[in-house]
């Protein structure tokens, strides 16, 4: 067999990556949408106290590589609070927080895009702080957000390619195994290219399908 | 503890932004049935004076009492009590993502916690009666005219059966054109015996309406009584410099 061959044989088992891959940014998003809507209202209605803490986390998030964060959790932080983590799951938590830094941000802006009347008609109807957020305030902010959701879906989606430094058998680990089986380099690497432009471009279609079916006219302009 | 038919106390109310005091130690009652307008220039404190009653905004000093339960005690419970209190909004606020049904509905269902489909006959019933009819029912604000909004926003407050309705100017964001249909529906529960407290610069209409008419200037009540004798014969040389611009603006001058 020649080696072009093999490599043929092996295309498969490089786009199985692509479920380990989507699964990463699932969680990722997931994981970062919970902490991030939680930030995102410690923020806007906290005392200065939570407004503190959400500070100091954005800013570790957002202020350190990536790979640091992984190292730091996999190797010492998950061990010393005694949580025994597989590399997808210290993965899939690491970019779940990291996510959740910049999607707080996100949704902190549009938290406060929103006219102050919204909030003084739903607490006037007796509307709890939690009603007013979960029925007035969230379904609008969320709404205007999708766009920014993504994009935060874009970069994300490219963050879990540095997971294969632990070993989660996403894209680029296979893609690399690939290499290394093969002795080819330059056809994996734009194989692997290509997959992550696709799920770019089919992400951002299926967000922009989400975004055209949740809009109500009005309350997003444009 | 509470004079009968009383429903709403506001004693010797405060409010200071910063240096500024916007509310000398404003005080009055509304009885059950009665309706009070108030007007005065702007800045006066007028729209700040609502929105303390049904404590959107806290005040600083004094006490408001609804239906002879004081809502400025300390730990009381200010939900259960401002569903009591319809507020009318001079930006209507309805909310965007709602229709206009969907707003009305949501503090019945959230709120007073029925069911949904008893919300929907309540929310129902609260549309007709301020006019707007099946084919608005399930549009989005901003599918709606000033006029419909300020309705539908009427309606949102009605359903939850207040024992008083409260309009911070609920006319001065509309068009000329479109004021005639808030103003009707206002006054038709007014005359069903809605108890109310009105913010307004619209003088024909006060003249109409009020049983009593609260003047504003500068942080106090300067005057008040009969609408007719407050606005033709007003005592205060402000009170006097007010009506007079209003009225000759206004074209209801005699």
């Amino acid at each position: 067999m020649s080696n072009l061959q093999v490599l043929a044989k092996y295309l498969p088992y490089i786009f199985d990556g692509s479920l380990w891959s989507l699964g990463l940014v699932g969680a990722g998003l997931g994981i970062g949408f919970a902490i991030g809507v939680l930030m995102s209202l410690g923020q806007v209605y906290g005392n200065p106290l939570i407004r503190k803490i959400v500070d100091a986390y954005t800013w570790f998030f957002r202020g350190t590589p990536l790979l640091v964060q992984l190292f730091l959790f996999h190797w010492s932080v998950f061990p010393a609070i005694g949580l025994r983590t597989t590399a997808l799951e210290t993965s899939m938590l690491v970019l779940g927080m990291r996510s959740g830094a910049y999607q707080s941000q996100i949704f902190r802006g549009s938290i406060e895009s929103i006219e102050e009347g919204q909030v003084l008609a739903a607490k006037a109807l007796g509307l709890s702080f939690w009603q007013q957020s979960l029925y007035v305030v969230l379904p609008q902010a969320l709404r205007k957000a999708v766009p920014q959701l993504s994009n935060e879906y874009s970069i994300i989606l490219k963050d879990s390619a540095v997971c294969f430094v632990l070993g989660v058998m996403e894209i680029m680990t296979r893609t690399r195994y690939v290499t290394i089986a093969t002795g080819i380099a330059l056809i994996p690497y734009l194989i692997a290219g290509a997959l992550y432009i696709a799920l770019t471009y089919l992400g951002a279609k299926a967000f922009d399908m989400v975004y055209s079916r949740i809009r109500i006219q009005g309350l997003v302009t444009g | 503890m509470t004079a009968a038919g009383e429903v709403l106390r506001v004693e010797n109310l405060r409010k200071r932004f910063g240096k500024e005091e916007v509310l000398k130690g404003i005080s009055f009652k509304v009885d059950r049935g009665e309706v009070k307008v108030i007007m005065g220039p702007s800045g006066a404190g007028k729209s700040t004076l609502l929105k303390c009653i049904d404590l959107l905004i806290p005040p600083d000093e004094g006490s408001i009492w609804l239906e002879g339960v004081e809502l400025t005690s300390p730990g009381i419970n200010v939900n259960q009590y401002r569903r009591k209190i319809g507020f009318v909004f001079q930006e209507f606020n309805l909310f965007h993502h709602l229709t206009a049904i969907g707003n009305v509905m949501l503090g019945l269902t959230k709120v007073r916690k029925l069911p949904k489909n008893e919300a929907r006959e309540l929310a129902e019933e609260a549309l007709l009666r301020v006019h707007i009819g099946r084919d608005l029912w399930d549009k989005y604000p901003a599918q709606l005219s000033g006029g419909q909004k300020q309705r539908v926003a009427i309606a949102r407050a009605l359903a939850m059966e207040p024992s008083i309705m409260l309009y911070d100017e609920p006319t001065s964001a509309l068009d000329p054109q479109l004021t005639g249909e808030v103003l009707q529906v206002i006054k038709e529960l007014a005359e069903s015996g809605m108890t109310s407290v009105i913010v307004t610069h619209e003088v024909g209409f006060a003249l109409e309406v009020a049983d009593e008419l609260m003047i504003m200037f500068d942080g106090e009540i300067i005057e008040r009584g009969n609408p007719s004798e407050v606005i033709y014969s007003p005592e205060s040389d402000s009170a006097k410099v007010f009506f007079k611009k209003v009225l000759r603006l206004g074209g209801v001058g005699r």
